[in-house]
């Protein structure tokens, strides 16, 4: 019963794995029909003397780090927030994580929109706040801006599994700490982030493999810029194979950001361990 | 409620209270912006166009009329959007209940390796995987063709459906197929008449999110599409690169790109963390 899947999917996943690798190895023509010329380990070298590549993956680790960490510590406060909140908890849950749904595209429109100078209402409320200007046109303000953004949208998904797991920690585990008299901040300490570090694992995996897959968000606001400011390794990517043309080359960035995201996934597969698929 | 001191009370009713206070911020970060999307789309163009926010103003419809107007009609969008997504949806559903309760029922040494192989498929980044689809598509003919834009979104759809099939799939007391081939059932019919039933919350949860990825998707569509196959998330990319944004229409369209989907999300809640996680999180 599994086969007519696995064929498909062998023919959507291997096909271009493989091809991708021979793309890295050549020059793609696409003028006159497609044809691939080989040159050897060119690309290869290229890639590791590119210093613009280089500089994409630095921005690519400080908006990883930024985006995941925000998005984890605030996930993390909010999940609590909901858990302590008696009276109409579900609805409340509900609401929060409605950002989530939200096409990426729709995200970056709707934060370019906020942030105009001239209309945007966010821009509004920064001006009465004394800050004046356009959020997108500074270097530094820019990449804060696609940050909250990805932050904006995701942080619900964290919420979402923490509280789960939040959810899901004994009763009575809470009760003997309360009965020894441990306080708030110590029965978190001491009681529920111990239980619940699997599905905080398992919530920061899940989002750092989406966060090298999607780069919507900052292909429709700053596509890359001011002057390379957000140019994270995927908007990259995209530009060298679509604008400039070299697909090729373009391949090898591919390949590397490939492997990026088969560590995670392996490491995916090990929290889950002997649970469920892998059993 | 007596027996427990003054103090304690206090301190509970002020714990409560800030809590409910944070909710309340919470609320406002997450729903402020949409909020002021869904208003902006009924606004007129002159009080969306204020330095300072408007907040009174007679609403209309005329944002929504111009998206089905003249020379600049986004139905035909919108059917594309509906045929890639829908079509992926269905096939990714449907190999994948077949292909996870397969793999649900397989025990093997290198069942981690299929494991391993079907979620690094889906985790690929979208910017690597557009390259080899882009020439592959080109050679055979499925540039803006919707049939390659369904091809594209089952490259993340099916890993996906196959993984979270074989989670809700595992999660099925194996007695009850026993108890159905003890019967006379063939496999197929345990798996058509009992099995299956049972795991109707997973398929609708693996259809809903199935959906919303691809009808969220912008980067592929950009890639492959032309004029005969464009979605919905292209015509809003669109009218942002046209010189002067209208964003009347802006905010009507991405009002009707987004609430579809936020419902649809929102009507499986109850199994929303097991499908986020791929079933490494039961929620609830």
């Amino acid at each position: 019963m599994m086969l007519p899947a696995l064929i498909l999917l062998a023919a959507l996943s291997l096909v271009p794995f493989i091809t991708l690798i021979v793309m890295s190895f050549s020059e793609v023509k696409l003028m006159g029909g497609i044809r691939f010329d080989n040159v050897g380990a060119e690309n290869w070298r290229r890639l590791l003397t590119d210093a613009d590549v280089r500089a994409s993956w630095e921005i690519s680790l400080v908006y990883f780090a930024l985006t995941l960490g925000i998005e984890m510590a605030l996930g993390i406060a909010i999940a609590l927030v909901v858990h302590r909140v008696t009276w109409g908890r579900n609805l409340l849950l509900a609401l929060v994580i409605v950002p989530m749904f939200m096409a990426p595209i729709v995200v970056g429109l709707l934060g370019r929109f906020l942030t105009d100078s001239t209309l945007g209402l966010y821009a509004w409320v920064l001006r009465c706040a004394g800050f004046e200007g356009d959020l997108l046109a500074g270097k530094t303000s820019a990449l804060l801006t696609v940050v909250g953004l990805d932050v904006w949208e995701w942080t619900p998904l964290i919420a979402l599994v923490t509280f789960a797991g939040v959810s899901a920690v004994p009763a009575p585990l809470l009760e003997a700490a309360a009965v020894d008299g441990a306080g708030y901040f110590q029965t978190l300490r001491y009681i529920v982030f111990p239980s619940i570090r699997r599905v905080l694992l398992v919530a920061l995996l899940v989002r750092a493999m989406d966060a090298i897959r999607f780069f919507d968000i900052i292909t429709i606001t700053t596509n890359g810029g001011p002057a390379d400011a957000t140019k994270i390794i995927p908007v990259r990517l995209y530009e060298t194979a679509f604008r400039f043309r070299q697909l090729g080359y373009a391949s090898c960035i591919g390949l590397v950001m490939l492997a990026f995201s088969i560590l995670m996934a392996n490491a995916f597969v090990r929290v889950l361990g002997d649970k469920g698929l892998t059993r | 409620m007596s027996a427990v001191p003054l103090r304690r009370r206090l301190d509970r009713l002020s714990a409560s209270l800030l809590a409910a206070a944070l909710a309340i911020v919470v609320l406002v970060w997450t729903l402020a912006p949409i909020a002021w999307m869904v208003v902006s789309s009924v606004k007129p163009t002159a009080a969306i166009k204020t330095a300072s926010p408007t907040w009174f103003f007679e609403p209309t419809l005329e944002h929504y009329q111009d998206l089905i107007g003249a020379g600049n009609d986004v139905r035909p969008f919108a059917k594309n959007s509906l045929v890639a997504a829908g079509l992926s949806t269905a096939l990714a559903v449907t190999l994948g209940a077949l292909g996870g309760y397969g793999l649900a029922h397989w025990h093997h040494r290198s069942k981690r390796h299929l494991a391993f192989w079907i979620i690094s498929t889906r985790m690929a980044p979208i910017a690597a995987v557009i390259l080899p689809l882009f020439i592959l598509f080109r050679q055979l003919g499925l540039i803006d063709s919707l049939l390659g834009l369904t091809l594209a979104y089952l490259s993340f759809n099916l890993p996906f459906a196959i993984w979270l099939m074989s989670a809700f799939f595992a999660d099925v007391p194996p007695s009850l197929e026993e108890a159905a081939r003890v019967d006379g059932c063939t496999r197929w019919q345990a798996f058509w008449h009992v099995v299956l039933p049972t795991t109707t919350p997973g398929l609708v949860t693996t259809a809903v999110l199935c959906l919303v990825f691809s009808w969220n998707d912008y980067a592929f569509a950009s890639s492959f599409s032309g004029p005969g196959s464009q979605t919905l998330p292209m015509a809003a990319g669109r009218l942002i690169t046209q010189g002067g944004v209208d964003w009347g229409q802006l905010t009507a369209l991405g009002t009707l790109i987004v609430l579809p989907m936020v419902f649809a999300g929102l009507a499986v809640r109850r199994w929303l963390v097991t499908g986020l996680t791929l079933g490494a999180v039961t929620g609830e």
